[in-house]
């Protein structure tokens, strides 16, 4: 066998090294003229640069060695297909189970339950989130298979955020806007991104530059208008009930 | 202990989804040499046991420093360090974030070396730090961030206008990769914390859209970035 898997790790812990430096200036700055923290709390601090130093190592080492070049072969595989059509249905499983199961939707969840008063059914949430992420992708594969410009959806996407946002609460904006990172994990960003480009590359006319990247950018805006249209619904729900609850307040009054 | 069992898990339920669809795919339509798929699984294992290592350190060592800087910073109330410091933050955590790191090596592998990964960190590093930057000005002046969005938006579908096609794509992608794992937890502690010194405990909502913003400035960013490289 013929594996390579700790292949240039030691370029990938200088490039860490480097990566890490500067936010470790700042703070070394911070601690001289601002924070002065005692010793043990330094030393946690230190305890948490090396293990971040460690992890972040042995991350990109993985996404070299086997995300990137594996991703890409395996995406030119898949546009070499004689049937395209089943990039579609495979591109919506990625983006619907990448999301279900993604902790940092649990989170948003959470942030979305406090903001609407229990108001949004959770599992409402998370399948309007997996299905507009599954979606996203289909569209990027689509987008990929016809080489049609990211204009024409990123455009109208972001057109239909702004005026959503008429219609929302100002927390629920901010929420939204905020959510757009729960989708682009480490998984999407490198495996599917890496995928996407092999696609892209065996797909005729298309130029793996051009139409290979922009994936990340559609799957960013499906939790964008996800968010903002069932807080729009579920406004309009509470308000009716509201309304309701006041009419019924009134005809109970007029009957006495 | 709790947090280290927790994170584990955290990384297993983003990572397993993804990696049972690709093994179905490989048995049933891609068939790669075992070989290679051997590769992926090690990388897999790799990124696993690497994010695991990573967020527990976030959580140890830099999450408290981005919220002890951002308390330092709102007791000093002086503007100017605020906005100031706000922008060297959002460059350097962004300088290690991990999904910008590796964007910017697909790009840089992709287009064959013409747009090197070091200045696609940089020009992204920049937008995310004048964008925090203007977050903190937001939060101290009360802007409504509803403005901000679409003045940010506005300006990069002009800038668009003059840059190369290419870059597009890059760009917008750029703006989603900075909400990553170190970048979405420390701007928030440094936002919500500013938020609440300065404008007592009601307004901890504030805090809230400042990811958004982080992400607007790579996009604009970028862009201009191509208007150079044109």
């Amino acid at each position: 066998m013929n594996l390579h898997i700790f292949e240039g790790f030691g370029a990938t812990m200088e490039e860490v090294a480097i990566a890490l430096l500067p936010l470790l200036l700042l703070f070394f700055v911070f601690q001289i003229f601002f924070l002065r923290l005692p010793k043990r709390k330094l030393l946690d601090i230190g305890v948490g640069f090396l293990l971040t130093f460690f992890g972040l190592s042995f991350f990109l080492q993985g996404v070299h060695i086997g995300f990137l070049p594996v991703g890409e072969l395996m995406g030119e595989r898949l546009g070499a297909m004689d049937h395209k059509w089943l990039l579609l249905p495979i591109g919506f499983f990625l983006g619907f189970f990448a999301i279900y199961a993604e902790p940092a939707v649990s989170v948003l969840i959470h942030q979305v339950d406090k903001a609407s008063g229990g108001y949004i059914p959770e599992k409402v949430l998370l399948y309007t989130l997996s299905i507009g992420v599954g979606l996203a992708i289909v569209l990027a594969m689509i987008r990929i298979l016809l080489g049609i410009s990211l204009w024409y959806f990123v455009l109208p996407g972001y057109i239909i955020a702004l005026i959503l946002v008429r219609f929302s609460s100002k927390t629920f904006t901010s929420i939204a806007f905020d959510s757009g990172g729960v989708a682009t994990g480490p998984m999407t960003a490198t495996f599917i991104l890496a995928m996407f480009v092999g696609i892209a590359s065996v797909t005729e006319g298309r130029d793996p530059l051009l139409d290979g990247f922009g994936m990340v950018a559609l799957v960013a805006l499906a939790p964008i208008l996800s968010v903002l249209t069932l807080g729009i619904l579920f406004q309009r729900k509470e308000k009716a009930q509201d309304g309701k609850s006041k009419e019924r307040a009134k005809t109970a009054h007029h009957d006495r | 202990m709790d947090n280290i069992k927790d994170t584990i898990l955290e990384v297993i339920y983003s990572i397993i989804p993804i990696t049972i669809v690709i093994t179905i795919l490989q048995f049933t339509l891609i068939g790669l040499p075992a070989e290679t798929f051997i590769q992926f699984m090690i990388g897999v294992v790799m990124v696993g046991f690497g994010l695991v290592l990573f967020l527990l350190g976030v959580n140890v060592g830099l999450l408290p420093v981005g919220e002890l800087i951002g308390s330092a910073l709102s007791k000093s109330k002086k503007v100017w360090m605020i906005v100031l410091f706000g922008f060297l933050l959002g460059v350097v955590v962004t300088i290690a974030e991990p999904d910008v790191r590796v964007l910017a090596s697909q790009v840089d592998t992709v287009s064959g070396g013409e747009i090197p990964q070091s200045v696609l960190i940089l020009a992204v590093a920049l937008g995310v730090g004048i964008f925090v930057a203007l977050a903190m000005l937001r939060i101290v002046f009360n802007i409504s961030i509803v403005v901000i969005l679409a003045i940010g938006y506005g300006l990069i579908f002009t800038i668009a206008a003059f840059t190369p096609p290419v870059f597009v794509p890059i760009s917008f992608d750029s703006g989603g990769v900075t909400t990553g794992p170190l970048t979405v937890p420390f701007v928030l502690a440094l936002g919500v914390g500013v938020a609440s010194v300065i404008r007592g405990k009601t307004a901890s909502t504030d805090g809230f859209g400042l990811v958004a913003l982080a992400s607007i400035g790579p996009v604009l960013s970028v862009l201009i970035l191509g208007v150079i490289y044109a």
